[in-house]
């Protein structure tokens, strides 16, 4: 059951959800929980274990950051500005956590794509390995991130990024160019 | 190495690696005693590295590959298959009993997700590993082990949905269909198909006859203005006079005569030509609204999630241009099978035997021309989609443009606008440019290519005259004739497989369509009620509409008839999904809901959507009268009723304020109604519908409150003698209703009356202090 309910503990939680808090080395503490997560103490609150979600997924890895509780009604109890503003042992940290989140190997070489049937098949290297993956034809697989990024959804959603096409060799681009 | 990827009998079912099963029965783990395995393909730092995880009932088992990093390791993903074993690995082994496991879950992320442990006694999660989303059914049906087995039960498998073909080992398009369109029976299609042209026997058959007399008269043209012009008449051959019958080597007469015969056989191509035209249509209309109607007759039938598994313009864009490019196909194409194969068969022996090597020359180019109409034809396909997207990007720029006009010129930004359109306007240009190149190259080099080929039979041919070897001037005209004659096959075949191979996926789909079976099926033998009550009870129901996912859980409720009961709930919590498992929208997974005793299961769909009418949210005005749109469930009701019905609905003052009164067109072409008019047009439906259940939904969330009061006053009216349920976000909707209860996160929290659930001081509590102290505060200030 819920705490009982006042009225000023509602604006409070309304003033809480309107505020900007940033969190930096100064007033918060990060630490691994030595069970794959982290932990984190701001001022006089404590969390057992942290989400580190990034803003502007697309746009920066690194920056925005916003820190959140874990569970269905996740809130957010700041946010990281800059991954410079906390030590490099604590930004350390903190990509671990995204790494547990964001997967998205970036391809840096099309072996081949093969298209039959509605699908199309992708045989790539990327900078985590060879991958094979088939997307959809003709659907969102193969979305524009701005003129020359791109990001390729196979038929299970997983991701894949090139980041500049211009960079492929004129052979890749020719077996990509059904795509663009 | 890609290509030892290509899925090859995946038939064979998973099993579990042999190096694994060797390390388990080394941990006296036997095969049969695996209760479920899974493997995820990422660790616990979210770096690819093979784990699998394996499941007895005593304990859940941790095996990680020690050497992830495998030279030739290749990340297989949906749609290729991964070897059936994969090379021995060096295995790191760790194990948790599954009694000490408080609570196990998953956690999705963006690409990676996470499994993720908690022991009892434990407030810190441990993670195990993370996986792909490749692996996410394996690892939700783990979870689901997990679970059930350290309550004691038995772990119920689900069934396994197959994903590839087992002949071919290709993806299935859509798992539910399990149709291969590399296997697939196109014959049958084609049968099918050719029912659909039964009705029109004989124009089909008469077309054919056209079709044949047209290719037999284009044959014998070249012979006319060839041999006949030139070797008979041209050079006063007498014989050929005596054989056709005219003396005195009247030639004039003659040539009368070939001009008067190829004029006939001009004018009979002509009119054959027309005859054609006029069939096709008669019967390409007939079939396509054949199949249309066959379509939309089986689309009304289906359950709603079929319209929530596929795109509603993807089913547009199936009836009406698949038909379409069915038809043509069997117009156009397979007729010509036959007269193409015909002519290009007939030319080729008249070619052969007026001269030889003549024809080898000519037939040398031939198999460059079949090529390049195989191999640079589907260029230009793709480039037209690419010229399709480039107009549909056109499109959206332009409507973007006109819908927020508004939003633009507010914030000055129409110089930006003008330059987004001109870029992707720009951007067609080019497409458009890229095609015409395209098709320019490859009606030039085609054309060259041909006329190499004539040139050839020409060079030849001269030699042969000027050697005066057994050739005549209007034979080798013939034999340049043959050759013109033999493009259109050329044509026609080279570019028949796609053709056939669209037009039959085209029919697959349609087909698909019309046999799909509705997922909520009516029963065979109904129960028939009669005269209804309107009890409702919810037994022990759950439901979710993707199966990793259940939206709610275990509910259990009883609703008196006549009484009226309001749902209360965050959205997302699940109370259109309750209200529309009632209505029979989508069958419960487990579980029961009665009415008046009687499983819904068992009614028959008249008897059920008679009596429960719904108003919801999203309100629907079909184009049409305001009456026809208030009389929509109940046909032929008369003037009065509609009137009382609008009077009750409080629909009857605007409706009177439009010109036409209750004969005003609305919808998409009429006129246009705000959000309260239309809510109160599907409450008049309702009101006429007299249904012994009614179901409000969020009926008056989108209006302003002094349409609220109105629209209340009317459900007040409504809600008389009914089993009434009615969700709401706003308290002061659901201030009539006899009992009130609050689902969150698909449970029930809390059940009573107004009275009683604000004693409890739970989440009902809380929103109406919210909604109450809140404004009371705000007046006090003012």
């Amino acid at each position: 059951m819920e705490k009982e309910f006042t009225l000023s503990q509602m604006e409070q939680e309304t003033d809480e959800m309107l505020r900007i808090r940033y969190l930096n080395k100064e007033n918060a503490v990060f630490q691994r929980t030595g069970t794959g997560f982290l932990s984190l103490t701001v001022g006089e609150e404590t969390y057992d274990r942290v989400q580190v979600v990034r803003m502007f997924p697309v746009q920066s890895t690194e920056d925005l950051l916003s820190i959140r509780t874990v569970g269905d009604k996740t809130k957010e109890i700041g946010i990281v500005e800059k991954i410079t503003d906390v030590t490099p042992e604590t930004a350390e940290m903190l990509r671990e956590q995204m790494n547990l989140r964001y997967f998205m190997p970036v391809i840096t070489k099309i072996r081949q794509i093969k298209t039959e049937y509605g699908y199309a098949y992708w045989d790539v290297d990327t900078d985590k390995g060879s991958c094979c993956f088939t997307i959809q034809m003709g659907g969102n697989g193969v979305v524009h991130l701005s003129s020359n990024r791109v990001m390729i959804v196979d038929i299970d959603e997983n991701r894949f990024e090139i980041p500049d096409v211009e960079k492929l060799s004129h052979k890749e681009r020719k077996k990509l160019d059904l795509f663009l | 190495m890609s290509k030892k990827m290509r899925p090859t009998g995946i038939a064979q079912k998973k099993r579990l690696a042999s190096d694994i099963r060797k390390q388990l029965e080394e941990r006296s783990v036997a095969e049969e005693d695996i209760i479920c395995w899974a493997k995820a393909g990422l660790n616990a730092e979210g770096e690819f590295q093979d784990t699998v995880l394996v499941l007895n009932r005593e304990y859940l088992w941790i095996f990680t590959d020690c050497n992830p990093n495998r030279g030739n390791n290749i990340h297989v993903y949906k749609g290729y298959t991964e070897a059936a074993e994969y090379a021995e690995h060096e295995w790191e082994v760790t194990h948790v009993a599954v009694e000490e496991l408080e609570r196990v879950w998953i956690e999705d992320g963006v690409g990676c997700n996470i499994f993720v442990y908690l022991k009892k006694g434990e407030t810190a999660h441990r993670v195990v590993c993370g996986f792909t989303n490749r692996y996410k059914n394996e690892m939700h049906n783990l979870v689901r082990a997990l679970e059930q087995t350290s309550r004691g039960e038995v772990y119920e498998q689900l069934e396994h949905t197959e994903e590839y073909c087992p002949k071919c080992g290709r993806m299935y398009p859509d798992e539910q269909r399990k149709i291969c369109p590399h296997c697939m029976d196109r014959k049958n299609i084609f049968f099918r198909v050719m029912d659909y042209f039964k009705p029109y026997k004989v124009r089909f058959v008469l077309l054919i006859i056209a079709t044949i007399i047209t290719a037999a008269l284009n044959l014998v043209w070249p012979y006319l203005n060839g041999t006949i012009l030139y070797d008979r008449i041209l050079a006063k051959n007498e014989d050929f006079l005596h054989s056709i019958g005219i003396r005195n080597a009247d030639f004039v007469v003659a040539l009368l005569l070939l001009i008067l015969t190829m004029l006939v056989t001009k004018l009979l191509l002509l009119v054959l030509q027309i005859l054609q035209g006029v069939w096709t249509v008669q019967m390409v209309v007939g079939v396509v609204r054949d199949m249309k109607k066959d379509v939309f007759g089986t689309m009304g039938k289906q359950s709603i999630s079929f319209y929530k598994n596929r795109q509603t313009g993807g089913l547009m864009t199936r009836v009406m241009s698949d038909a379409d490019r069915i038809i043509d196909f069997f117009i156009d194409g397979a007729p010509n099978v036959l007269i193409q194969g015909f002519t290009m068969i007939a030319s080729i022996v008249v070619m052969l035997r007026i001269s030889v090597s003549m024809s080898i020359v000519t037939l040398a180019v031939f198999p460059v021309l079949i090529l390049m109409g195989v191999y640079l034809r589907p260029k230009i396909h793709v480039m037209y989609g690419r010229r399709h997207r480039a107009e549909r990007s056109l499109n959206n720029a332009l409507n973007d443009n006109l819908t927020g006009a508004r939003v633009v010129k507010s914030f000055g930004q129409e110089e930006k606008e003008i330059e987004r359109f001109t870029k992707t306007n720009r951007n067609l240009r080019d497409r458009e440019i890229d095609i015409t190149y395209r098709q320019n190259f490859f009606q030039f080099t085609y054309g060259f290519a041909q006329s190499v080929a004539t040139m050839g039979a020409w060079f030849v041919g001269v030699y042969l005259l000027m050697s005066g070897k057994n050739m005549n001037l209007g034979v080798l005209m013939t034999f340049v004739g043959y050759v013109g004659q033999l493009q259109g096959p050329l044509n026609f075949f080279s570019r028949l497989h796609n053709w056939w191979a669209d037009s039959m996926n085209s029919a697959e789909r349609l087909f698909e369509i019309i046999d799909a079976i509705p997922e909520v099926q009516e029963p065979e033998k109904p129960v028939v009620l009669g005269n209804m009550k309107g009890d409702i009870s919810i037994r022990n129901m759950s439901f979710g509409y993707d199966r990793n996912r259940p939206v709610l859980k275990n509910l259990d409720l009883e609703i008196p008839g006549g009484k009226m009961y309001g749902i209360v709930g965050r959205s997302g919590a699940g109370k259109t999904t309750l209200v529309n498992l009632i209505s029979r929208m989508y069958d419960v997974r487990e579980g029961s809901i009665l009415i008046d005793g009687v499983n819904v299961k068992d009614l028959s769909f008249d008897e059920l959507r008679r009596n429960v009418a719904m108003v919801s949210q999203d309100t629907y005005i079909f184009t049409g009268t305001v009456a026809q749109n208030i009389a929509y469930a109940k046909e032929g009701a008369g003037m009065v009723e509609i009137m009382q019905a609008a009077k009750l609905a409080g629909a009857h003052e605007f409706i009177m304020r439009m010109p036409d009164g209750y004969d005003t067109m609305i919808g998409s072409t009429g006129r246009s109604l705000s959000g309260g008019e239309r809510q109160r047009i599907s409450i008049a439906r309702a009101i006429l519908a007299d249904p012994k259940i009614l179901i409000l939904d969020e009926a008056t969330a989108s209006v302003d409150t002094e349409t609220e009061r109105i629209i209340q006053k009317s459900l007040g009216y409504l809600v008389q003698g009914r089993t009434t349920l009615s969700i709401a976000h706003r308290l002061s909707t659901l201030r009539d209703a006899d009992y009130l209860v609050v689902i969150d996160n698909g449970e029930i929290t809390e059940r009573g009356t107004h009275k009683e659930l604000e004693e409890q001081k739970g989440t009902y509590y809380k929103l109406l202090e919210l909604q109450t102290k809140a404004l009371q505060r705000q007046s006090e200030t003012f």
